[in-house]
């Protein structure tokens, strides 16, 4: 049982011996060189204010790449109908295997980008929070009427992403939903296309620019309208092509480009937007309200659980 | 086994240090009690044992702390995993998995550990604490001693040479801690454990202590000695070891076996002036008011059911003004349900409420908190401001008081608490006056308190006790729901004991609680058959005679009119 | 340490009681999902709405004979209802967006809606034929049908279990998942009190301020919890045995990357157009072969090891046997009956191949030859 090497503690940001005076002082008393893990970190984070996110999960270059790559994938896996080409290899008599083959691909995908971004380990701060919050999301899933369009769990994944930037956002995201699924049992072929969507609501929220104050509200309301509109509009995507519903809203093989865009946006606009825009709207409201006192509480959090 | 060399702790943004040059060596096999007032340093002298100060919470430690040979300079808590087994406030925060085997092999499994050990460690460890009969059980569904038991396993698995323990029984009922502190006890008999722990009733534990470490707080040196040396001059103490110094016994006893065997002359001494007790009791106040008035609040024959279990079966109780109500009894016998009929939380399915001339659970919420209030067991749950200044604004607002009111009363009951402070961020002591703060703002002449001595230190108890009495001579009344024994011979007036939803008995605090030894107070215990409840009617009764009690008449006398200010700071965990 | 480990793991595996198909006990959640999974495979290969209905009661009574009584395990309702109302939505679309092109049986004229131009083609109301409706029943009870699949493996397989069988590489995400399911139930219990919680400051709790007011505490709660825990799971060596070796670290993000450029490759191969074979399939497969052991070399660094891991015995190949073999014999079957073009209007009773009465069969075998749960047997056996 060998104590680990020092890397760990770079990686968790929160604890790292320093030779500062202190040690010297100790030396003089007689004392072995006893000074422990001073962190000035938690202090510059104050006074930096409360601008700067406090990034838990940084994504390094190599798990941006994947993460960019596997992006990549999945918009296709909801996007496919509009890009298949005529006589490809998914595109058979049945029409309705390329989305069983994403709901198949798409697991490993996630589990890629979770593992890449957790690896070097996740310390237990970050862990203990990711689950809290990835709870207080399910259970706002679990209270809140989810299939109805509502999602009341994005003001945490938005929020969260915001302050913990984009790495945990993208896994807060993810995991909340898979959570939520596993609570209420409701493990299905749509989770992993929730799962990824959900994943981006938090990835971008830890993109979007530095700001503050109200500009910094607005800006969010903003994003978790856009993101509660576009979240539907994307799900809606990946069980678009079981359908046949009627020639004019349903995706036609070969049609082209033009024409599935035109069909699926009819399809949008007649079904599901009814649940979409006031999805959009709630969550920006939701956003717009509880804001600041939400994030003022995560900000706290990471003070005193000592992030830097 | 243990050694702080010249230690010091300071966190970031403090100005001065939480605990100032301790040194201190803890053998092998020892119980070792850490005490003092809140704000001292217990917890962080704790968490400086297994490294978690300051590598989790960060700060600065200057000196060193040495485990079993480990520095906690180069091992992390994790590296001392296997030596030191820490054991939080709150053991439901800390389970990781969902059900009693897993929660025992984690640790474990975190070590490495190979499987057939992991299996036989966990059924000792099941069969050492007793806990054979959980072992297939969901986590939340444990009763607070059963979790805190699991979370003592779940640490003991490792196989430590210590065991560290953070107020392991503030948040339990007598029996629940009674089972943990035995656990306890067996393990340092039987297992030769290292044990460190803090505690704020000290009447539990501190007659099985073999070392006291007192962090006097305000930066005064820490002492580290055997109890009955050290228990002579500590800031806080138990009824038992009060009255000896009030009488001056020496040896101190430390346990109510020692002190009635010590006791013999004093009791043959206050035969002669019974009279004394009742003058300065809690009942003095029922004297002075009278039985005349009108019930403030009746309660007839209720019945609540929670889905198709029945919490009170037909309770009746009758409160008038100036009456301080305690209602006592095992877990589950139905006091804090009677409280929330009292307030409106739960609506009887048969039988009356009535406070005042309102139905509680028929009437509008803004109403109702104008005639009774209860401040609940968690306190939090009905703070919702980011910080305290802005609470009580809110509470001003929400009273339609004058502006500042609601400060005033926080100010009158914990002395000074920084107004900008998050409510989460105080002290419990400061917390549980805040609570009470903002329900009295309204101004409702019935208080209820549920539980309200979980984890205060015996400062804040005596505030408590001084605020409720000043509440009752006021013309309010007070109903609260406690197990603090100690407390209730304090401040009730009468004693209303709850079983199995119904009410078993109801008179006056004396004639209750020294009828049965479950509620009876230390002091009652050691001076039985007496009428004796407390310290303080002891202290009357005498003649100041000595030097010691004439300190102590004079600390009484003061802390009646209330010099003390509010606790030092928080709770020192960040 | 890992060796001797996954040794002993393998002397408890070869234990005889494990491969008993009598013995109570949970079985390893994997085994019911692979069982699911093939069933649903094998439903999306189904036309016949009578097989579907047969797939449906086969899932329902595998539920009702093996599962336990932990709460996710009535979670087969629920997606029963889920079902229906699919079938339900797929039904009203149709006739209300459906076209006369789809059939000549109208069942009902419904007023139409004149839409703006933009809508072009499309209608709202109108003709309502036999044909539109029942093609929309028959797709929708498809869809039906493996959505319930999927549910009778949430209802059989205990969640938290599965969360146990993540690779190790997502050791540390499984734990924060754990964490979630464990507190989500007790969170809102929190938010249960807390708004009750609102009476005692004079509110109604109905208000939207009121949901506001409620929502702090319970989150200021969570979060402080969140230290409390990381400091439990510091101090009991979470993470202790994480080694971080430079050279694993290469290896694993050789691999990902790879992979990961693997897959994109493929799914490009496979949806663009069908002369560049070697681009799709071979591609795609090597891709998720390269992620996969990338997962496995990257989850070394966790030296932890499991108490009592559910094994994967007997009964575990069965029911994972089973429905593989279901999904393989639909398969077959939609192979040897390639949809005959059966018009859905007059309705007739669809002609029952054997085959798929077989393949229902062998879906079913579960409900006999997995064992009890715990649960229920010790139920029966204590008289209450």
């Amino acid at each position: 049982m060998t104590p680990d090497p020092a890397p760990r503690l770079a990686h968790s940001g929160t604890a790292a011996a320093t030779d500062d005076a202190t040690v010297t002082s100790s030396a003089v008393t007689g004392g072995e060189p006893g000074s422990v893990a001073t962190n000035r970190a938690a202090t510059a984070a104050q006074a930096r204010g409360s601008r700067q996110p406090h990034a838990i999960l940084p994504l390094r270059l190599r798990s941006a790449l994947v993460l960019a790559l596997v992006s990549l994938v999945g918009l296709a896996a909801y996007t496919w109908p509009f890009f298949l080409t005529p006589g490809a290899a998914l595109d058979n008599s049945h029409g309705s295997d390329a989305p069983w083959f994403f709901v198949a691909l798409l697991p490993l995908l996630v589990a890629v980008v979770v593992a890449e971004i957790s690896a070097g380990g996740i310390d237990a701060k970050a862990v203990a929070l990711l689950g809290m919050l990835a709870a207080v999301g399910a259970a706002l899933r679990a209270l809140g009427p989810g299939a109805a369009g509502l999602e009341p769990s994005f003001i945490v994944i938005v929020l969260g992403g915001r302050v913990f930037g984009r790495g945990f956002g993208f896994v807060l995201g993810s995991l909340t939903i898979f959570a939520g699924a596993l609570v209420t049992g409701g493990v299905g072929p749509w989770m992993p296309f929730q799962m990824f969507a959900a994943g981006w609501v938090g990835l971008f929220a830890g993109m979007l620019p530095r700001c503050h104050g109200r500009v910094e509200l607005a800006m969010l309301a903003g994003y978790g309208a856009v993101a509660g509109l576009v979240y539907g509009g994307l799900l809606n995507l990946w069980f678009w092509p079981f359908g046949a519903y009627s020639p004019e809203v349903s995706y036609i093989p070969h049609a082209g480009l033009g024409v599935n865009l035109h069909h699926y946006a009819v399809f949008w606009a007649t079904t599901s937007l009814g649940w979409d825009i006031p999805r959009g709207l709630l969550t920006g409201l939701a956003v717009l309200v509880a804001g600041r006192p939400v994030m003022a509480a995560l900000r706290r959090a990471a003070r005193r659980a000592n992030f830097g | 086994m243990i050694e702080f060399v010249d230690v010091s702790v300071t966190y970031d943004g403090a100005a001065a240090p939480v605990l100032a040059g301790v040194d201190l060596q803890v053998p092998e096999g020892e119980l070792c009690l850490v005490v003092g007032p809140t704000g001292s340093g217990k917890s962080t002298l704790l968490r400086c044992v297994n490294g978690l100060v300051p590598h989790f919470t960060g700060g600065r430690l200057t000196g060193t702390v040495t485990v079993a040979g480990r520095s906690t300079r180069d091992h992390h808590p994790r590296d001392l995993a296997d030596v030191v087994g820490f054991v939080g406030q709150e053991p439901l925060a800390g389970f990781v998995t969902e059900g009693v085997e897993e929660e025992l092999a984690y640790a474990m499994e975190s070590l490495g550990v190979s499987p057939p050990v992991m299996r036989r460690r966990v059924e000792e460890t099941l069969d050492l604490l007793g806990l054979t009969e959980l072992r297939g059980r969901p986590l939340a569904t444990l009763s607070g001693g059963q979790a805190q038991r699991v979370a003592i396993g779940s640490v003991l698995t490792a196989q430590p040479r210590v065991l560290v323990l953070d107020e392991p029984t503030s948040a339990l009922d007598p029996q629940a801690a009674e089972e943990v502190l035995a656990t306890l006890q067996r393990l340092v008999h039987d297992l030769a454990l290292t044990v460190v722990l803090a505690e704020h009733r000290l009447e539990r534990v501190v007659q099985y202590a073999d070392r006291l470490v007192v962090l006097p707080g305000d930066g005064a040196p820490v002492r580290v000695g055997p109890p009955t040396e050290l228990m002579a001059a500590s800031p806080v103490a138990p009824p038992v070891v009060e009255l000896g110094r009030l009488v001056g016994w020496s040896p101190l006893p430390l346990s109510v076996r020692d002190a009635r065997r010590a006791a013999r002359g004093l009791r043959r001494r206050l035969a002669d002036n019974p009279e004394a007790a009742t003058a300065a009791g809690p009942a003095a106040t029922v004297a002075a008011t009278g039985p005349v008035e009108e019930p403030l609040a009746q309660v007839r024959h209720v019945v609540v059911r929670y889905g198709a279990v029945p919490a009170l079966r037909g309770a009746s109780l009758d409160v008038r003004p100036g009456d301080v109500v305690a209602l006592m009894g095992r877990n589950g016998a139905g006091k804090s349900t009677l409280l929330k009929a009292l307030v409106g939380l739960v609506e009887p399915a048969s039988g009356d409420v009535r406070v005042g001339d309102l139905r509680p659970a028929r009437s509008k919420p803004s109403t109702v908190v104008k005639v009774v209030g209860l401040v609940p067991q968690e306190p939090t749950d009905i703070l919702y401001a980011d910080s305290v200044g802005a609470e009580c604004a809110a509470a001003d607002r929400e009273a339609a008081a004058e502006p500042g009111s609601c400060l005033a009363l926080v100010r009158r009951v914990a002395g000074d608490v920084p107004l900008d402070r998050h409510p989460r961020d105080l002290s419990e002591g400061q917390r549980l006056a805040l609570a009470l703060a903002v329900v009295l703002t309204a101004a409702p002449r019935l208080m209820l308190l549920d539980e309200p001595t979980r984890g205060l230190d015996y400062g804040a108890k005596r505030r408590l006790v001084t605020t409720l009495r000043g509440l009752a001579d006021a013309g309010h009344a007070v109903v609260l729901a406690s197990h603090d024994v100690e407390l209730v011979a304090e401040v009730a007036t009468r004693v209303v004991v709850l079983a199995d939803g119904d009410v078993v008995a109801d008179g006056p605090t004396a004639q209750v609680v020294t009828a049965s030894p479950m509620f009876a107070p230390q002091v009652a215990k050691i001076l039985a058959p007496g009428p004796w409840l407390t310290v303080t009617q002891v202290a009357a009764a005498l003649p100041a005679e000595t030097p010691t009690m004439r300190r102590f008449s004079r600390r009484v006398a003061a802390e009646v009119t209330f010099r003390r200010g509010g606790d030092p700071t928080a709770e020192d965990a960040p | 340490m890992m060796r001797l480990s996954s040794d002993s793991t393998r002397q408890v595996r070869s234990l005889r009681p494990a491969h008993s198909i009598t013995l109570a006990r949970t079985l390893h959640p994997g085994a019911w999902w692979v069982w699911a999974i093939g069933l649903a495979a094998g439903a999306s290969r189904l036309t016949n709405p009578i097989g579907c209905l047969l797939l449906l009661a086969v899932a329902g009574f595998v539920v009702s004979a093996r599962r336990s009584r932990a709460p996710w395990a009535y979670a087969f309702g629920g997606f029963l209802k889920l079902a229906l109302l699919i079938i339900v939505i797929r039904i009203v679309l149709q006739a209300l967006l459906s076209t006369e092109s789809q059939g000549v049986h109208t069942i009902v004229v419904l007023p139409q809606i004149p839409l703006p131009s933009g809508a072009a083609g499309l209608k709202l109301g109108g003709v309502v034929t036999w044909e539109a409706v029942i093609t929309a029943f028959d797709q929708g009870l498809q869809l039906a049908t493996i959505i319930c699949c999927i549910g009778a493996a949430n209802a059989l397989a205990s969640a938290q279990r599965l969360l146990r069988c993540l690779p190790g590489a997502l050791y540390e995400v499984g734990v924060a998942g754990v964490v979630a399911m464990t507190f989500a139930p007790q969170l809102v219990a929190d938010a249960v009190r807390v708004r009750s919680a609102l009476r005692l400051r004079g509110y109604d709790g109905r208000s939207v301020a009121a949901v506001r007011r409620s929502a702090m505490p319970v989150l200021e709660g969570a979060l402080a919890r969140s230290v409390d825990l990381a400091a439990a799971m510091d101090s009991r060596g979470y993470g202790r045995t994480t080694v971080d070796r430079r050279a694993t670290r290469m290896a694993t993000a050789g691999l990902v990357i790879g992979g990961v450029v693997g897959i994109c490759a493929g799914t490009y191969g496979l949806l663009g157009s069908a002369g560049s074979g070697w681009m799709g399939l071979p591609t795609l497969g090597l891709g998720c072969a390269l992620a996969v052991v990338g997962l496995v070399v990257g989850g070394r660094r966790t030296g932890r090891s499991r108490y009592r891991p559910d094994p994967w015995a007997l009964p575990e190949w069965l029911v994972a046997g089973s429905g593989v073999a279901a999904a393989v014999i639909l398969f077959l079957l939609a192979h040897a009956h390639p949809g005959a073009a059966v018009p859905p209007y007059p309705l007739q009773m669809p002609e029952v191949p054997p085959l798929l009465l077989v393949g229902a069969l062998v879906g079913v075998l579960p409900a006999f030859l997995a064992p009890p749960p715990p649960d229920r047997v010790v139920d029966k056996g204590r008289p209450r």
